[in-house]
């Protein structure tokens, strides 16, 4: 189930829990759209999703991505909160958790399980590991005019503490 | 959307037959802002009147004109439909299919692409060898990863060597035209550009410019008597250091290299076997 809140003003997705609080749905779509094109003063998102096949299993910030899933969210006519062609470059904020590793996602299409093989290829094309709701999700915040930062947690590991270490500081 | 207004191939090749007694020996169609065969405006119909439809951008105007290039009957189709506009499949090379059902033998594709290989520079001339296609609807249902591990398609023929002959021969007579490049084109879906890590991707499969274009018209000369050579007008060289402007820069970048271009097509077309 997915978290969409604010914390400390900064617009956060979280797609590893939720809660009773916030609106629950389940991954990338329509309600992340709007709620990442809705105006607010601030122009930061935190977007935390599972990362999969990851040699090293901890915690990751993102600092760039291969878009895999075959589709692009901002295909069909544009929405006027941002360009036309816009640049996805610059967007990820890499320099507020200085102790997790950072790596490239390969966003891959829900219900896309590369074998061993497939994730020995991607590794080689510059992945680090897999997930399924973070590059579409930080695509549309890029034409929004968002700056991301982008949490990678392997499964089993709950967010709230690495949360804490970067919103702490 | 508006995709069921577009025409059936069948009744778009009605509409020329009927405004052209004719069949042009070639067929240009020109990509983002680039202006060639300014000239060739003789009969001009809008896309709307032609296909029942137009795309809808900035730098597309969408219409096809009828002319002489060198007493030879070429159709200019300046704009074309995209996949990232939301356009089906069959929309976006319904162009294509009119002309290889007209029975147009020749067909030049041209588009702005980001040059990926350290070689290129701003305003090359890339003529494709062999094509990647990640922007196919087929994506959808396997997502991108199978795309990868496919090797990029020859698009090599009697035209494609035609066209690289006669670009050898324009830079041996003329100092201001730069030699061709040829390589291997990334067809993207976008509208979003490429991240620094799909770049750096791209370039170990082998890719020597992206763009978001011409893929779908290549794939669908296949098995027709259409031969088609497409050209990439590389309007700006990703590397770590220079970002990408935007579109209002690949618009000007693929003005300037549009001079060599149309010197480019008017020697292939005049020269045509």
């Amino acid at each position: 189930m997915t978290t969409v809140t604010t914390l400390r003003g900064a617009r956060l997705v979280d797609y590893t829990r939720s809660t009773a609080r916030s609106h629950q749905f389940p991954g990338f779509g329509d309600r992340v759209m709007s709620f990442l094109r809705e105006p607010s003063d601030s122009r930061c998102l935190v977007v935390v999703d599972r990362g999969y096949m990851m040699r090293q299993q901890a915690s990751h910030v993102v600092r760039d991505h291969l878009n895999l899933t075959g589709t692009n969210p901002l295909v069909g006519p544009n929405d006027p909160c941002g360009e036309r062609f816009p640049s996805v470059n610059d967007v990820y904020i890499t320099d507020l958790c200085p102790d997790l590793p950072r790596g490239v996602a390969a966003g891959l299409m829900a219900g896309v399980f590369p074998t061993r093989e497939e994730m020995e290829f991607l590794r080689s094309l510059g992945a680090d590991f897999c997930c399924y709701n973070l590059v579409p999700t930080m695509i549309v915040a890029a034409h929004a005019g968002l700056k991301v930062l982008g949490l990678v947690v392997p499964e089993g590991v709950h967010v709230d503490p690495v949360l804490d270490v970067v919103l702490g500081s | 959307m508006t995709e069921a207004l577009a025409r059936s191939a069948n009744d778009a090749v009605d509409f020329l037959r009927q405004v052209s007694k004719a069949v042009p020996k070639a067929a240009v169609v020109l990509g983002s802002g680039v202006k060639v065969l300014e000239d060739v405006v003789e009969d001009t119909f809008s896309y709307d009147q032609v296909f029942g439809m137009s795309p809808s951008i900035v730098g597309h105007a969408g219409s096809l004109s009828l002319g002489r290039v060198d007493g030879q009957l070429v159709a200019v189709l300046r704009g074309r439909f995209h996949l990232y506009e939301g356009h089906s499949w069959d929309v976006v090379t319904l162009p294509t299919r009119v002309l290889a059902e007209w029975g147009v033998p020749y067909l030049f594709l041209t588009n702005a692409a980001g040059g990926l290989n350290p070689k290129f520079k701003v305003g090359d001339l890339m003529l494709l060898k062999g094509y990647r296609d990640h922007l196919n609807p087929r994506w959808k249902q396997s997502g991108l990863v199978p795309a990868l591990m496919l090797p990029p398609t020859d698009c090599q023929n009697d035209l494609t060597r035609h066209v690289w002959k006669v670009g050898e021969r324009l830079a041996s007579e003329d100092a201001a035209f730069r030699p061709l490049r040829t390589g291997i084109y990334a067809g993207l879906l976008g509208p979003s550009y490429e991240t620094l890590a799909e770049i750096e991707m791209l370039k170990r499969l082998g890719a020597d410019a992206v763009g978001m274009s011409t893929v779908p018209e290549l794939e669908t000369v296949i098995g027709t008597q259409t031969k088609a050579a497409a050209i990439s007008v590389v309007t700006n060289v990703w590397s770590e250091e220079s970002k990408i402007e935007g579109h209002e820069e690949v618009l000007r970048e693929a003005k300037a290299a549009s001079v060599r271009l149309d010197k480019l097509f008017r020697a292939s077309i005049a020269s045509l076997p």
